[in-house]
C-alpha cells in the first residue's frame, strides 16, 4: 500500500460510517501522524515480505545478480514453487497438517476454556494450589530425552496423538484466558447466579459470549502453534508418509546443501541438474508458510470488532 | 522453522561449535579415575596389531573399469579418484541371485534435500525388489540428525539399520554408543569377508575408520582415498579480468598482495570469505576433526598452542582489519558463502570439495557465463605444501544388536548388493532405480527423469556405497577433470596427520575445555580482540584441563600410537 | 452479592477470638463448604492437570540428571549420583555468570524498549476506524513473527550489514559506512530492534482483545459527559486493559531468564561470545552439544527455580499495588 493509498483511505475514514455519533472528527493533524505510523510499520514489514516473494519467484540468475534476497526482479519463474508441489507427500502431509490443527486446537481450546474458567473465580476452592501446579510447569521440565521416554512409552512413538497430547496445554494460555474471564462483568454472573444458573451455564450462556475476542486469539495461538508442528514431528514420527506439512516442505530448504564433511552433494553427483537456487526455494517455502497465516487472521479479527461483547448476552 | 537454520550443513563449522570432532576415546583404565567421568568402556581407539587382526581381506573388483582419468599415486599411499565420463554402455552384473531372504528391516539414514514419498515410490520398489528383502527406507532431517538420535538411543527406539555420520557422533560418547549395534567382526574380519565380494573390494582405510573399542561395527559410505579436509577457491573468470596469474600465488604473502586489488567495497566486492578454516594445511596446523598433533621433539600439541595457529590467526586478523574480508563473512553469515561466491561478492572462498561440482558451476553460470571456479594449488606459509587426510570414511552404518545372526547374515547380502561397483548394473539400480521410469541413459550418462528427480534421494546409498569415483554432470565434465587435476597434485603432498582414523573418544570432562578456545579464537581473528587475548585464554586451558587431556593424548600415543 | 464467590468466611466466625483448634476446625468446615460449592470448578481444571502431570510432571523425573553423571547408555537408574558437583562447577564456572549478566541487562533493556510497544501499537491501531485497514494492518505487522530467526536477521543483514542496502548507499555516496551488525557495543539495542520488528505485531493481539473487551457504553457516557479522545483513553481504556497488562508483565519476568536463544546463536560469530552470551546458549554450548546432559539439566534447573521466584515476586508486587497479576489475592 502506498502512502497515498493509504491517505485517501484516511480520507474517507473521515466520513466513516464506524465512528459512532459521540465521537469528536478526527483532526488533521492526527489523522497525518497516525498515518505516518503506520505506513512506516506497514512498510518495514511489506519491503522484506516483498523481497521474501519476489526471491520465491526468481531465477537464480536473478538472485545471483542480486547477491542474496532480490529488490530488482530480473527473471521469474514459479519452478520452486513447481517443484514443491508435485512432491506426493504435499497432498497427504497438508491433510495430515490439516487434521493435528483441527483435532489440537479443539482439544486445546477446550481444555484452556474449562480450566480458566474453573480457576478464574475468587476463592474458589483450591484454586491457588491448581495455579501454582501448573505455573510450575512453566519454569520446569524433564528435557528432551525424559519426554520422549515418557511419550513413546506410552505408545506415541509413530503415532499422531504424539504431535498433538505432549503440548495440548499451553500454561500461558490458560493464565490469558483467565486475566479475561476473570474480568467478566460480575453483574452478569451475579444476576444468572441469582436465577439460579449453575457454573457450566454460566460458562456457556455468559462468559464464552462476552469472551469471543480472547477465544479467537487463544485458538489462533494454539492453531499455528499446531499448524507449525515441526520438532515434534521429526522426533516422533519416523515414517515419512506421517509427516506434516511443514515438515516436509521445510525438507525442500535443504535441497542442494552439501552432505557436510564428504565429498558428495545431495543434487550435484548423481541426480543430474537442479535448475533452482536453494534461495529461493527456500523463500518458496517461508512464503507457503505465511499464506495460512495471512488468511486466518481476519477471522480473528471479526471477534474483535467493539461493542457486539456485550450485546450478545444483553440481547 | 527449524531452530538450527543459521548453524546448518556446515560440518566444519558444526565441528567448531560443538567444540568435538569425530574423535571417541572410552579409554579402558584412561583417565577413569576421574570423578565424573561417562560411564564409559574403552578408549575407543584400537592399537595396529589389533588392528590387523579385525580388518577384512582387501580384494579388488574384477568388475573394475578403465577409468577416463585414472587414479593418480600420491604420497604416503593416498591416491586420487578416478573420473569416468561416460557410464559403460553394457554394464556388468556383480551379484548373482536375489540376496535377501524376504526380511523386513527398518532403516534410518540422514537427508539432506527434499523427502520422497514412499507410497508408488518406483525407485524404492525396485530396490527392494532387486535386494529380495523389504527396506523401509526412513530418511530423517539431517541437519537436526544429532538432536534425533540421543532420545532413540535412550528410548531403545532404534531401527535395525542406522547410519550415523561422524559428525553427530560427538554428543553420543560413542564408544558407550557402539554398545547397541551389532559387531561384524565375526562376519566380516579377515577372510569372510571375500563371501561378500562387493564389501571385499571397500579399500582397507574405509573400514579402518568403522572400528572402535577393537571391533569392527560400521559400514563405510561415501569413503574416498585421499580425503582432504577443503580447499581454498577462486573466481578464475575474476582473476582474468584483472590479469593475476593464480599460479604465482603460493603462500599467504602473496594471497595478500591481491587482496587490495580484488578488493572494491563500492562494487560490493571483497577479496576474501571466511577462510580461516581451510588455512589449517597453509600454516600446518591440524584442522578438524583433528585438535592434537606430535610436535618435532615428539611432544603432543594441541594445536591452540602452536605458533602456526598464531600466525594464521594473525593473518586472517590483518586481513580482516584491512577490510578485504567480505562484511557478512565477518558477521557469521556463512551460509549464504556460496551465494557470495556465485554472485562475485567473494572473490576467495574456502570450501568443502564437494562443493566443486558441476551444480556448482550450473548455478554459477546462470547469471555470469564465464563464471568459473578453481582451487589455488596447495599454498604453504614455508614454501612446502602439505595436505593433512580426513579419515578416509566419515559416515557408517550400524546394524541394531538385536538383530540374530541369520538376519544379520541377510542383511549384510544385501549390502554387499548395494555396495555393487561403479559399472554394474546393481550400481545402476541403486543409484537411479529403473529404467525408463526414473532414469533414461542420456548422452552415455544415467539422468534422472521428473519422476526420478522426486522419488530418488540418497537413502540406499547412506547405508553403504562403493569406492565412488569423482561425479560427473553432462554438460560440465570439465568441471570433474578440472577437480580430477587438481587433486591429483594435492595428493603429491598428501599427509598423514598424528592420531589419524583412530577414532579416539576423548574423556566427557574434558568437553567444555574447546569452547571458550574457539570463541576467543573467532573474537581474534575477526578482529575484535587482540591477540593477547588469545595467548591469555591459552593459559587458563591449560590450567583447566588442558595439560591434563595432553597427558590423556600422551598415553594414547604410547599405548595405540598415533595412527601413522 | 450472593454468599457465592464473596462468601467471607472471617463474617460467620464469632467476635470473639476463636482458639487455635476452633480456628482450625472452621478452616475444615469452611474449606469443605468450599469444595462442595467450588466442585464443578475443581472438575473443570481436571483435563488440563491429568495432561499437565503425565506429560509434563512425569517427565521431571529427568531433572535428576542434573545430581547425576547422566549417560543415556546406563540411563536414569545406573548413572553415578555425583550430588552438587554439577553445581559446583556451574556456579565456579565465570562464563556461567557473565552468561547470567547478560541474560539480565537483555532482559531489562527489552522490559524497557519492547514490552511497551505491542500496547502502544494496540492503543493506536484500536483508534483507527476502518475495519479493513485495521485488519489490513495488524495482518501484516504479524507476519514477523513467522519468519525464523535465520531469514530475520538474514534481512537485517541485507539492510544494515556491513555490504547492506544502506552502507552501499553510503559507500555509494562517499560517506561514512555504519557498523551496527558487528558492532558488540550496540549488540543489545540491536538485538531488541530486532526484536520488536518480529514480535510486537504478534503482541498486539492479547492487548486488542483486551481492548475488544472494554465496554462501549462507556466511552459513550463518558463523551456525553464532554470528556475528550484523551480524557477517554486515560480514565476508560487503561483502566480497561490494566489487568492485562499487568498478567502479561507478570508472565514477562517469569521469561526474564529466557532471553532468544536462537537469535544470540545465529549472530555469536558476528558479535562474539562476550555480548552474545545467555543463559540458554551456555546450556546449549556447554551441556546439549557435548552431550553433558547433567550440566544442562543442572541449568536449566537454576533457571526454574529463578524464574519461578521472579514470576511469584512479580505476582506479589502486583497483589501489592492491588492488581490481580496472576490470580486474585
Amino acid at each position: 500500500m502506498t502512502a497515498t493509498s493509504l491517505a485517501t483511505a484516511a480520507e474517507k475514514t473521515r466520513r466513516n460510517r464506524n465512528r459512532p455519533a459521540w465521537e469528536e472528527p478526527p483532526t488533521a493533524a492526527g489523522q497525518t501522524g497516525k498515518g505516518a505510523v503506520l505506513v512506516f510499520i506497514v512498510l518495514v514489514v511489506l519491503i522484506p515480505l516483498y523481497m521474501v516473494v519476489l526471491t520465491s519467484f526468481s531465477t537464480q540468475g536473478s538472485i545471483n545478480q542480486a547477491g542474496g534476497m532480490v529488490l530488482v526482479p530480473h527473471g521469474i519463474t514459479v519452478e520452486a514453487y513447481r517443484q514443491i508441489f508435485t512432491n506426493n507427500l504435499v497432498i497427504s502431509s497438508l491433510i495430515a497438517s490439516f487434521g493435528i490443527t483441527v483435532a489440537g486446537t479443539a482439544i486445546s481450546v477446550l481444555v484452556t476454556v474449562l480450566c480458566a474458567y474453573g480457576l478464574s473465580r475468587n476463592r474458589s476452592w483450591g484454586h491457588r494450589v491448581i495455579l501454582m501446579l501448573l505455573v510450575v510447569t512453566m519454569f520446569f521440565n524433564g528435557g528432551l530425552i525424559p519426554t520422549f521416554m515418557v511419550v513413546a512409552g506410552l505408545g506415541g512413538y509413530d503415532n499422531y496423538w504424539s504431535m498433538i497430547l505432549p503440548g495440548a496445554v499451553s500454561v500461558f494460555n490458560i493464565l490469558v484466558m483467565r486475566g479475561f474471564f476473570a474480568n467478566t462483568s460480575r453483574d452478569l454472573i451475579d444476576a444468572a447466579y441469582m436465577d439460579g444458573a449453575g457454573e457450566w451455564r454460566i460458562l456457556t450462556r455468559i462468559v464464552l459470549p462476552t469472551s469471543r475476542a480472547v477465544v479467537a486469539v487463544i485458538s489462533l495461538f494454539y492453531a499455528v502453534g499446531y499448524w507449525n508442528t515441526f520438532f515434534n514431528a521429526l522426533l516422533y514420527l519416523p515414517d515419512n508418509q506421517k509427516w506434516p506439512l511443514q515438515l516436509v516442505i521445510y525438507t525442500y530448504t535443504l535441497q542442494g546443501n552439501p552432505m557436510p564433511g564428504t565429498g558428495v552433494t545431495q543434487t550435484g553427483t548423481y541426480f543430474g541438474t537442479q535448475q533452482i537456487a536453494p534461495l529461493s526455494i527456500q523463500m518458496a517455502v517461508v512464503t507457503l508458510t505465511l499464506i495460512p497465516i495471512l488468511v486466518i487472521y481476519p477471522f480473528v479479527q471479526r471477534h474483535f470488532a467493539k461493542g457486539m461483547l456485550l450485546g450478545a448476552v444483553k440481547g | 522453522m527449524n531452530p538450527l537454520d543459521g548453524v546448518r550443513a556446515d560440518r566444519r563449522r558444526f565441528l567448531e561449535l560443538a567444540g568435538l570432532g569425530a574423535l571417541t576415546i572410552a579409554g579402558s583404565g584412561l583417565l577413569a579415575a576421574c570423578g565424573d567421568a561417562k560411564t564409559s568402556s574403552g578408549p575407543g581407539t584400537t592399537d595396529k596389531n589389533q588392528l590387523a587382526k579385525i580388518l577384512p581381506a582387501y580384494v579388488p573388483s574384477t568388475a573394475a573399469l578403465t577409468p577416463d582419468i585414472p587414479s593418480a599415486p600420491g604420497a604416503n599411499g593416498f591416491f586420487s579418484t578416478p573420473v569416468y565420463l561416460k557410464y559403460p554402455a553394457s554394464p556388468v552384473a556383480t551379484v548373482t541371485g536375489v540376496p535377501g531372504k524376504g526380511g523386513s528391516y527398518t532403516t534410518m539414514t540422514p537427508l539432506w534435500g527434499s523427502i520422497p514419498s514412499s507410497k508408488g515410490n518406483t525407485y524404492y520398489d525396485t530396490v527392494n525388489a532387486a535386494l529380495g528383502a523389504d527396506l523401509k527406507m526412513q530418511p530423517a532431517d539431517g541437519v537436526n540428525y544429532d538432536k534425533i538420535l540421543p532420545p532413540l538411543f535412550a528410548g531403545s527406539k532404534l531401527p535395525d539399520w542406522l547410519m550415523i555420520p561422524s559428525w553427530n557422533m560427538g554428543n553420543l560418547g560413542f564408544a558407550d554408543a557402539v554398545n547397541k549395534f551389532a559387531d561384524l567382526g565375526p562376519y566380516l574380519s579377515g577372510d569372510a569377508i571375500k563371501a561378500y565380494p562387493n564389501l571385499a573390494a571397500i579399500p582397507t582405510g574405509a573400514w579402518q575408520s568403522c572400528i572402535w573399542n577393537g571391533k569392527l561395527f560400521g559400514l563405510p559410505t561415501y569413503y574416498s582415498a585421499a580425503s582432504a579436509g577443503g580447499a581454498i577457491f577462486y573466481r578464475a573468470d575474476i582473476f582474468r579480468q584483472l590479469g593475476i596469474d593464480a599460479n604465482s600465488i603460493k603462500t599467504p604473502a602473496d594471497l595478500e598482495g591481491i587482496a587490495k586489488q580484488l578488493t572494491d567495497p563500492k562494487a560490493g566486492r571483497w577479496a576474501f570469505g571466511d577462510i580461516f578454516d581451510y588455512t589449517a594445511h597453509i600454516f600446518h596446523f591440524p584442522g578438524d576433526p583433528y585438535r592434537w598433533t606430535v610436535d618435532a621433539s615428539g611432544k603432543v600439541v594441541n594445536r591452540y598452542e602452536m605458533p602456526e595457529y598464531l600466525e594464521a590467526l594473525n593473518w586472517f586478523a590483518k586481513q580482516a582489519k584491512a577490510g578485504y574480508v567480505h562484511p557478512d563473512a565477518l558477521a557469521g553469515k556463512k551460509e549464504e558463502g556460496k551465494q557470495r561466491f556465485w554472485s562475485g561478492k567473494e572473490v576467495i572462498t574456502g570450501d568443502g570439495t564437494g562443493g566443486w561440482a558441476g551444480s556448482d558451476a550450473e548455478s554459477g553460470k546462470a547469471a555470469n557465463p564465464s563464471y568459473e571456479k578453481q582451487a589455488f594449488k596447495l599454498l604453504a606459509a614455508d614454501g612446502k605444501p602439505a595436505m593433512p587426510m580426513n579419515p578416509a570414511s566419515s559416515m557408517y552404518s550400524f546394524l541394531n544388536g538385536k538383530l540374530s545372526a541369520d538376519q544379520i547374515k541377510e542383511v549384510l547380502s544385501i549390502a554387499n548388493y548395494l555396495a555393487a561397483p561403479y559399472g554394474s548394473t546393481e550400481w545402476l539400480t541403486v543409484n537411479f532405480g529403473k529404467e525408463g521410469v526414473d532414469y533414461t541413459m542420456t548422452g552415455g550418462n544415467p539422468k534422472l527423469t521428473e519422476k526420478g528427480s522426486k522419488e530418488v534421494a540418497t537413502t540406499y546409498q547412506f547405508l553403504v556405497t562403493p569406492v565412488t569415483p569423482v561425479p560427473v554432470t553432462p554438460g560440465y565434465e570439465q568441471v570433474a577433470k578440472d577437480y580430477a587435476a587438481w587433486e591429483a597434485d594435492m595428493v603429491k603432498h598428501a599427509v598423514k596427520p598424528a592420531f589419524y582414523g583412530m577414532n579416539i573418544t576423548e574423556p566427557a570432562q574434558y568437553a567444555n575445555l574447546n569452547q571458550p578456545m574457539v570463541d576467543v579464537s573467532i573474537d581474534v581473528r575477526y578482529g575484535r580482540k587482540p591477540i593477547s587475548a588469545f595467548t591469555d585464554a591459552l593459559q587458563t586451558w591449560k590450567s583447566s584441563g588442558g595439560e591434563e587431556l595432553r597427558k590423556f593424548y600422551e598415553d594414547v600415543k604410547n599405548k595405540y600410537g598415533t595412527g601413522q | 452479592m450472593t454468599a457465592i464467590h464473596e462468601a467471607p468466611p472471617a463474617a460467620a466466625t464469632p467476635p470473639a477470638p476463636p482458639t487455635r483448634a476452633e480456628r482450625r476446625v472452621l478452616r475444615k468446615a469452611d474449606r469443605r463448604r468450599r469444595f462442595l460449592r467450588d466442585r464443578s470448578l475443581v472438575l473443570m481444571t481436571l483435563p488440563a492437570i491429568a495432561l499437565v502431570l503425565v506429560f509434563n510432571y512425569a517427565p521431571m523425573f529427568g531433572t535428576v540428571t542434573a545430581f547425576q553423571s547422566y549417560s543415556i547408555y546406563a540411563g536414569f537408574w545406573h548413572s553415578p549420583w555425583t550430588g552438587l558437583t554439577t553445581f559446583q562447577r556451574l556456579f565456579n564456572d565465570p562464563y556461567f555468570w557473565h552468561a547470567l549478566e547478560n541474560t539480565l541487562t537483555l532482559s531489562l533493556v527489552q522490559l524497557v524498549l519492547f514490552f511497551p510497544v505491542p500496547i502502544l501499537l494496540a492503543l493506536l491501531l484500536n483508534t483507527v476506524l476502518s475495519t479493513k485497514i485495521r485488519t489490513f494492518v495488524q495482518s501484516v505487522v504479524y507476519l514477523p513473527h513467522f519468519f525464523s530467526w535465520v531469514l530475520a536477521i538474514t534481512i537485517f543483514q541485507q539492510m544494515l550489514g556491513g555490504a547492506g542496502a544502506l552502507n552501499q548507499f553510503l559507500r555509494a555516496h562517499d560517506m561514512s559506512t555504519w557498523n551496527i551488525m558487528t558492532n558488540p557495543d550496540t549488540f543489545k539495542l540491536l538485538v531488541t530492534a530486532q526484536v520488536v520488528w518480529k514480535e510486537a505485531g504478534w503482541g498486539i493481539i492479547v492487548f486488542l482483545a483486551a481492548l475488544a473487551a472494554i465496554d462501549t457504553q462507556l466511552y459513550e457516557a463518558a463523551a456525553a459527559d464532554g470528556a475528550g479522545r484523551w480524557r477517554r483513553m486515560w480514565h476508560i481504556t487503561l483502566p480497561g486493559i490494566r489487568s492485562i497488562v499487568v498478567l502479561m508483565l507478570v508472565l514477562q519476568l517469569g521469561n526474564v531468564l529466557t532471553i532468544g536463544f536462537e537469535q544470540m546463536l545465529i549472530q555469536r560469530f558476528a558479535v562474539g561470545r562476550d555480548a552474545s552470551e545467555v543463559l540458554d546458549t551456555y546450556a546449549y554450548f556447554y551441556g546439549v552439544v557435548n552431550a553433558n546432559f547433567s550440566l544442562g539439566a543442572a541449568a536449566s534447573l537454576f533457571k526454574g527455580v529463578l524464574s519461578l521466584i521472579l514470576i511469584l515476586t512479580a505476582n506479589k508486587v502486583a497483589h501489592l499495588f492491588g492488581e490481580d497479576g496472576l490470580y486474585r489475592r
